[in-house]
């Protein structure tokens, strides 16, 4: 399903508080299992126990969990759709080409930031708290993530669900009151408004190659 | 670069310069506009901040995030310890900025905190009132500005203490002067050493963000500017995580990109 494989592209694990960003891209996934889930709650639930599932192997390889967590990415996500909102007014503007390499080198992005990430885990879990219809498409689910061994409180995330007519899909990330799509779309207009979306994509590509 | 994550400390200006601050409160009020959205960004003095944000990064390098390293190795019940004192000197500051947003009850709460954890838990080094089910929440003068609707005004970056906006900078002066009458009187010397203490353990207790926006951003600056904003917004929405902000809202409002593919 080309939704699904375009799915592959978003940074949604990055920044913001690291706990959101951890639970979120982990979760065991069968293809499709997040499809069958019937309320966006539902769907949260089942992506955060197979994210706190893969997080929780620690004999498992580095490369099996992340290809698991990639899985989940994938299922969960919908990344072709939140590059475009990341890069907002400027998608209208990106040639063809552009659009493509900047969708590929986010997804890749994405995934890097989660590799590294995959040691981070510290014993979270998390609990539905909530769960608000923003419209007809959209739904906003209430978590909060219990960090037992971080020594303060839990933190409040809300995911922003989007209903598509054959799955759910994560499409922002709000850690107490912080949007992912609002910040990287703040830092992305800041670099295009410098450096044009060429010097955007260089950026990124440039990022992607020294982070190894 | 120290992230401030509630305004309200520091030192803040004597004399004129108090007349000042003033007449900057008065005139932010009278220019405020009802609703701030969280993702707008207005930095007309961005060059400026972006030198600011640079002496940070350099003095957090350099001072900072050593400090905090080493910080960070003492025992967790010492760290505790130092956070539960710092919150309980920040009691009074939000006594007074719930009572003048009307939240009776949350002053009421703040101020039963102040007392228990102050004569019950050895000067604020425990916190028994939450043991004992009295939450902590903290207010300062720049959410009770947003509060009564004033506008968040230029971002600005300050030396050392980070990101803030010309409101939260003139609530954090409002707040210093304000309780320099009241207990704990610590006078400018001890607010500075006060606040040189809790920007470290703050740094301490936000290096994995941190470290992560250094590895993945393109542009920190940008990153620390808009979460600083939404921060603050969603602090003065009081932890409603998510209102119903419609420059929020439009960027998800845009044609199904499927179409555009």
């Amino acid at each position: 399903m080309s939704r699904i494989r375009r799915a592959r592209t978003e940074r949604l694990s990055r920044r913001t508080l690291l706990l959101a960003a951890a639970l979120l891209p982990i979760g065991a996934a069968h293809a499709g299992a997040a499809t069958d889930a019937r309320t966006p709650a539902a769907f949260i639930q089942r992506v955060g126990d197979q994210t706190v599932a893969i997080l929780k192997r620690p004999g498992v390889p580095k490369p099996e969990r992340l290809e698991a967590l990639v899985d989940v990415l994938d299922d969960a996500t919908d990344l072709a759709l939140v590059g475009r909102l990341v890069l907002g007014p400027y998608w209208r503007q990106a040639s063809a080409e552009q659009r493509t390499d900047y969708l590929q080198l986010f997804r890749e992005l994405v995934v890097s930031t989660m590799a590294e990430r995959l040691d981070g885990y510290g014993g979270e879990t998390f609990d539905i708290v909530g769960e608000r219809a923003v419209d007809e498409r959209d739904t906003l689910v209430a978590t909060r993530i219990n960090r037992p061994n971080a020594g303060s409180g839990p933190v409040a995330v809300d995911w922003r669900v989007r209903r598509t007519d054959d799955r759910f899909a994560i499409i922002d990330i709000i850690a107490e009151g912080v949007s992912m799509v609002v910040t990287q779309r703040s830092e992305v207009g800041s670099v295009v408004g410098q450096k044009g979306i060429d010097g955007l994509i260089a950026d990124m590509r440039e990022r992607l190659h020294g982070q190894s | 670069m120290i992230w401030r994550e509630r305004a309200g400390r520091g030192p803040a200006p004597r004399g004129p310069a108090r007349a000042a601050a003033t007449a900057l409160a008065i005139a932010l009020a009278a220019s405020g506009c009802a609703s701030s959205p969280q993702s707008d960004v207005y930095d007309p003095w961005e060059p400026f901040n972006r030198t600011v944000f640079g002496l940070n990064e350099l003095a957090d390098l350099m001072v900072i995030e050593p400090a905090s390293i080493v910080y960070g190795h003492l025992p967790r019940p010492i760290r505790t310890g130092v956070r539960n004192v710092l919150n309980n000197l920040r009691e009074p500051v939000t006594v007074m900025n719930a009572g003048l947003q009307g939240k009776g009850e949350t002053a009421g709460t703040a101020l039963g905190r102040f007392m228990i954890n102050t004569l019950v838990g050895v000067g604020g080094l425990f916190d028994l009132a939450t043991e004992f089910g009295y939450e902590r929440r903290v207010e300062d003068f720049g959410q009770t500005l947003g509060h009564w609707g004033v506008a968040p005004g230029p971002f600005l970056m300050l030396p050392l203490l980070g990101p803030s906006t010309v409101r939260d900078t003139a609530g954090m002066g409002v707040d210093f002067l304000a309780t320099q009458p009241l207990p704990p009187n610590l006078g400018t010397e001890g607010t500075i050493a006060v606040r040189a203490v809790d920007g470290v353990d703050m740094r301490e207790r936000l290096t994995p963000l941190i470290n992560d926006v250094r590895a993945n951003s393109l542009d920190r600056y940008a990153t620390f500017r808009s979460a600083y904003l939404q921060r603050r917004a969603a602090e003065i929405r009081d932890g409603q995580v998510t209102g119903d902000d419609a420059a929020y809202e439009e960027i998800f409002n845009e044609p199904d990109p499927a179409s555009e593919d």
